[in-house]
């Protein structure tokens, strides 16, 4: 059963992972801590990071649209997304 | 100094429209608001639109806005560590807080110690959770004093006295006062005009200002090198670099802890308006890296060898660089705007935090330990009190006592919050961890946390980890958790042995 649950949290959740964008975006920061290649006199140091916001707002907002549509395609409810669906499993 | 006339009417006109809108707030979508979860969390009635006006207004405070163009101003690029701080906080609450929405709604939870209680039903963690909080929220109130006293003193207040404080402490009155009658939906109600401020100003300033400097290529030209990129690493040691990561790694990691995020959170009235805001408060971190930057605008605008500002800055430090900017850049009557964004700014988190802590201790402290079988009535009366006392003690913090405590304190705070990752993170995901165990972590990270920053003399929460001959300068608040975790996961198999023996 376990696994089996497992596998349905794999088929539903599995825009989440795209959340790891951000932290790669970010986490290394010997590739952004260069001042060229600048944008308009910006060093890239800064621009890049701005940047990153919007990227890490598309990622957002990507999962939300991908976990709206496996809800539909999949037929369940969206209310329960934020549950892992196990009896039990909300207190 | 003296008065800068149309600025403080501009001020003073726009502070009172937002006393109105916060006593208005207790008729907005009509409650009784003798009731803690109505009082206290609005009702969780606000959509996707007041959640990101709420959200945005209490996680993007005054002191942010003050502090850290002001880090930008005098370190250079280590002050921006505030941008991938913000990128990284969005996956987080994706992640994690819309579930944690799910079960508070559903057991009627209103705080997280609420939710620690019921889930590891022990009431000792669920203390160490909300004193964790209360202690953590309450230096940060005080700051956002300090981000709304640097502005009032660039008006042309006198600093220092009785007379000096009392702007603050009128201010304050008034944001007691709307608090105590409207409880949530007043700052909710005030973000709104807080954040339009605060939009309508940084465009003006991003437009105007270099106009007015030649440029964004001009600005980056005239601030020093040394300035304008992080240390690369020397030697055995990582340098800047890892503190750098893992300040931002770790304040992300630590923001939706914070009492007044997780008030903001539960007052949602769905899971998916908070997923929707992962997306969408990414708004307020692009207009945060913009405030940055005005760091270096004030840099290329020479403010700090303007004789005009010669006081401001023997006042307030870096502190004063964006109000001595805005004030050389604006017309006075637009340099009332861009400070009242500011001083509201201030309100609305300080109203959030002190709701937060009074929750806290409502139903913590004083349900949970002095009056188990008190009304509803009796609790939401209680939260309205002590959401007074908490203001006060934020006043007399910052008037009798050095801002530097303050500042250290909040340092402190970050450090000190973090620890509640693990109950509420594994609380939330798993059934695998022992309440004791997380209890013991909880004690060893704050202790080890505690520990870095007063090796560091509570000046830098930087702590130089040595490993392996190489040295990692970074957060302590993030070492600490793991510490924390490590403990959490070597006890539990023990301490469960020991509990079913």
């Amino acid at each position: 059963m376990a696994g089996n649950g497992k596998k349905q949290g794999l088929a539903r959740y599995w825009p989440r992972f795209l959340l790891v964008i951000p932290f790669l975006l970010v986490t290394w920061v010997p590739f952004y801590n260069r001042i060229e290649p600048e944008l308009g006199g910006i060093p890239f140091f800064y621009w890049y990071q701005l940047g990153a916001i919007i990227i890490g707002a598309a990622v957002s907002l990507t999962v939300y649209w991908l976990e709206v549509w496996v809800t539909r395609t999949t037929g369940r409810g969206e209310a329960d997304l934020d549950s892992s669906g196990t009896p039990g499993d909300i207190l | 100094m003296s008065l800068n006339l149309p600025a403080t009417g501009v001020f003073v006109a726009l502070f009172l429209f937002v006393t109105w809108v916060g006593f208005t707030a207790a008729r907005w979508r009509k409650a009784d608001l003798n009731v803690l979860n109505e009082w206290g969390l609005g009702g969780r009635r606000f959509g996707t639109v007041v959640t990101w006006f709420l959200l945005g207004g209490d996680l993007y405070t005054a002191y942010t806005f003050i502090a850290v163009p002001a880090l930008v101003y005098g370190a250079g690029a280590m002050g921006f560590f505030a941008v991938p701080y913000t990128i990284l906080i969005y996956p987080i609450l994706y992640l994690i807080f819309p579930r944690l929405w799910v079960i508070a709604h559903k057991r009627g939870h209103v705080t997280a110690a609420d939710f620690v209680r019921e889930r590891f039903d022990s009431r000792l963690l669920a203390l160490a959770v909300a004193l964790t909080g209360i202690v953590a929220t309450m230096p940060y109130i005080a700051l956002q004093l300090v981000g709304m006293e640097v502005v009032i003193g660039a008006l042309g207040f006198p600093a220092g006295g009785f007379i000096g404080h009392l702007p603050l402490i009128i201010a304050f009155v008034i944001l007691a006062a709307f608090t105590y009658t409207s409880g949530l939906r007043a700052p909710a109600l005030i973000a709104v005009v807080k954040d339009t401020l605060i939009f309508v100003t940084i465009f003006a300033a991003i437009v105007i200002i270099p106009a007015k400097l030649g440029g964004y290529g001009a600005i980056f030209a005239s601030i020093p090198h040394e300035k304008l990129l992080l240390e690369s690493p020397s030697g055995g040691n990582l340098g800047s670099y890892s503190a750098y990561a893992t300040l931002a790694l770790g304040s992300a990691l630590a923001l939706f802890l914070y009492p007044h995020s997780m008030t903001g959170i539960l007052s949602a009235s769905s899971g998916k308006v908070i997923r929707r805001n992962a997306a969408a408060l990414s708004a307020y971190s692009f207009v945060l890296g913009l405030i940055a930057l005005l760091g270096y605008m004030a840099i290329a605008a020479g403010v700090g060898k303007n004789p005009a500002h010669a006081a401001g800055f023997a006042q307030y430090g870096a502190n004063f660089a964006v109000p001595a900017l805005l004030l050389d850049m604006f017309p006075a009557w637009f340099v009332g705007v861009a400070f009242a964004a500011i001083a509201i700014g201030a309100l609305v988190p300080a109203a959030i935090m002190s709701i937060a802590c009074a929750n806290l201790f409502t139903r913590n402290l004083y349900k949970e330990f002095l009056r188990p079988d008190c009304t509803d009535a009796e609790e939401a009366r209680m939260a309205k009190i002590v959401s007074l006392v908490v203001k006060v003690g934020a006043v007399v913090f910052i008037v009798a006592i050095p801002h530097s405590y303050a500042i250290h304190l909040q340092l402190l705070g970050g450090i000190w919050i973090i620890q509640l990752l693990p109950p509420i993170l594994l609380g939330l995901f798993t059934q695998r961890f022992n309440g004791r165990a997380l209890l013991v972590g909880w004690a060893a990270g704050t202790a080890v946390g505690t520990y870095m920053a007063a090796a560091r003399g509570f000046v830098s929460s930087i702590y130089p980890l040595d490993i392996f001959g190489l040295t990692l300068p970074g957060y302590a608040a993030l070492y600490a958790v793991l510490v924390n975790f490590i403990v959490v996961v070597a006890l539990t198999p023990v301490l469960d042995r020991r509990g079913t023996a």
